[in-house]
């Protein structure tokens, strides 16, 4: 036994410390990464090089290029799950809440390393597809650079949206505790519920759907927004709120709730 | 130190724990038994704060587990299931652990070499026997070198030597001035390892005793004792409180004495023993008695409650 006083206790810094090392010694996290990166990159070179130079004009060209990103979605969105729920499924959050049984840190903490290391990596692999993209593109009506006006702002405002899609479903995870039903939700939140609800003939409900995340993801993904649209900050704040609110959730239940 | 103040946990309509209090001594290893189903998981849980008791409370070292600032080194425990993600080492598993109480590598390193793990240390858990796992999860729970430790059925599917390993280390662990809270559904176990016992059943308080009490209690402890010179050393053990009978020539059980004082009898008279066994055997029904009681009290209160 240590008699001595210790210079051991948790602190937030030490929690964060400790989900980033749980997330980098796992080979599933730099499978997901890399595979996500990667799709992303091959469809956009594949839709370049496949793009027979009309037809698409209507379509945004930030948008066209990244189609390749709802793999990314999805992937990054399970790596989000898997943080969470998947702790419930191998019983390792036992250990976890058991060394911080204050529990919110280890929420923030995951929710944080996610958002650092899916942000970076969303962002390099875009600025990488596009110019790679384009290098196809040349003299189609898609054709367009780096330094267009509003390139830039969407190549990030896609990192972006997707970083917050992967935050909101590592709170969706948390929520669930179930990687299967958290998927699920995740799908059908983002994905389904949306092309469900615009099928309703009411203008109120068209404007709803435009700020649900996968819409407010593809207004943040459009270089140049047509009039009307939803204007990439406004699609930004929306994805915030959503996934702002969906961590709140998860920690007020985490707190009650048993483990 | 670990008390338990009239905890009681209802999940939906069932009440799993009612109202149980006891203390847990620091320098014992305390036996904390109950059948299968009894809620000693559960009492672990609460006392852990994984579980919000529905009522009362669980202090270690005075304080409730998450109002510790370093938490790990007051409470060390192993629960029931793994608790561990498959797909990483044991060392990054420690080590992620570690980091939320700055706890540095050597001492990882230090509980991987104390709980035998140190060649595994970097195979992925996923692989890892029964016996691997639990030692794992002891390496987890020794991390912050703790003052108490919360172990829930460590013997629970270990081979004999993982057994053996179990209860020495739980002894030298008492020795060594902390607090041990050991669960088991087995008596003849804990008979073993513990010097103190808490008993319950269906989630309610049976026995807070000493095993040396329970055995005299509980009327076990036949010792079996076969001889050549049966009729001589009846003759010697004769005494208020000791009980002798014999089924087949040569064969004597003995109650109210222990084996020590028969062996040192006979030896002193020159009186061949071909065995000299303490019944463990009996031990075990009268802590069955002891719950199945419990069961018929229970159900009786309910009945009459209706």
């Amino acid at each position: 036994m240590t008699t001595t006083a210790l210079p051991y206790r948790v602190t937030p810094a030490r929690v964060l410390r400790s989900e980033w090392h749980k997330l980098r010694t796992l080979r599933s996290t730099w499978i997901t990464l890399a595979v996500t990166s990667a799709l992303t990159a091959a469809m956009g070179a594949g839709l370049g090089a496949a793009y027979d130079g009309s037809g698409e004009g209507e379509m945004d060209t930030v948008l066209f290029v990244l189609l390749g990103t709802q793999f990314a979605q999805i992937n990054l969105g399970v790596l989000g799950i898997l943080a969470t729920a998947g702790e419930y499924s191998t019983g390792q959050i036992r250990a976890t809440m058991t060394a911080v049984p204050r529990r919110l840190p280890v929420l923030w903490s995951k929710a944080a390393v996610l958002a650092a290391v899916a942000f970076p990596l969303t962002l390099a692999t875009n600025l990488l597809t596009f110019p790679l993209a384009q290098s196809f593109l040349s003299g189609t009506d898609q054709s367009a650079s780096l330094g267009d006006p509003g390139v830039l702002r969407a190549l990030a405002g896609n990192a972006a949206g997707l970083t917050l899609l992967a935050v909101l479903a590592l709170g969706i995870g948390a929520l669930v505790r179930s990687v299967p039903m958290a998927i699920g939700a995740f799908i059908g939140l983002v994905m389904i519920l949306p092309e469900i609800l615009a099928m309703l003939p009411y203008e109120i409900v068209d404007d709803a759907v435009r700020h649900f995340p996968g819409k407010a993801l593809e207004a943040l993904t459009t270089a140049q927004p047509l009039p009307g649209a939803t204007s990439p900050s406004a699609a930004l704040l929306a994805m915030l709120l959503w996934t702002a609110a969906t961590l709140a959730i998860a920690a007020t239940v985490l707190r009650r709730r048993d483990v | 130190m670990l008390t338990a103040h009239e905890l009681t946990k209802r999940y939906g309509g069932r009440t799993v724990v009612t109202d149980l209090s006891f203390t847990v001594r620091p320098g014992t290893v305390t036996g904390f038994l109950g059948p299968n189903g009894a809620g000693k998981s559960t009492t672990m849980r609460m006392i852990l704060g994984l579980d919000a008791p529905t009522r009362g409370h669980a202090t270690v070292g005075g304080r409730s587990y998450a109002a510790h600032p370093a938490p790990l080194t007051e409470v060390g425990a192993l629960l029931e299931a793994r608790s561990v993600h498959p797909g990483r080492t044991a060392y990054h598993h420690l080590l992620a652990l570690a980091h939320t109480h700055g706890i540095p590598r050597a001492r990882v390193e230090q509980v991987l070499a104390l709980t035998g793990l140190t060649d595994v240390a970097h195979r992925r858990v996923k692989g890892f026997s029964l016996g691997m796992g639990q030692r794992l999860g002891i390496a987890a729970a020794l991390l912050g070198d703790p003052a108490t430790v919360v172990l829930d059925e460590p013997v629970n599917g270990l081979d004999p030597e993982g057994v053996l390993w179990i209860r020495t280390l739980l002894k030298s662990l008492a020795a060594e001035g902390r607090t041990v809270f050991v669960s088991s559904h087995l008596m003849s176990e804990m008979a073993l390892t513990a010097e103190h016992l808490v008993i319950i059943g269906r989630g309610r308080l049976l026995a807070d005793t000493t095993v040396t009490d329970f055995v005299r209690d509980s009327g076990a402890g036949t010792t079996k004792v076969v001889t050549p010179e049966a009729h001589t050393l009846v003759r010697l053990l004769t005494a208020p409180g000791v009980d002798i009978t014999t089924d087949t020539p040569g064969t004597l059980h003995i109650r109210g004495t222990d084996a020590e004082h028969i062996g040192r009898t006979a030896a002193a008279h020159g009186i061949p023993l071909y065995e000299l066994t303490p019944s463990t055997a009996s031990l075990e029904e009268a802590f069955m008695d002891l719950t199945r009681d419990a069961v018929e009290y229970t159900a009786t209160l309910e009945g009459a409650a209706a």
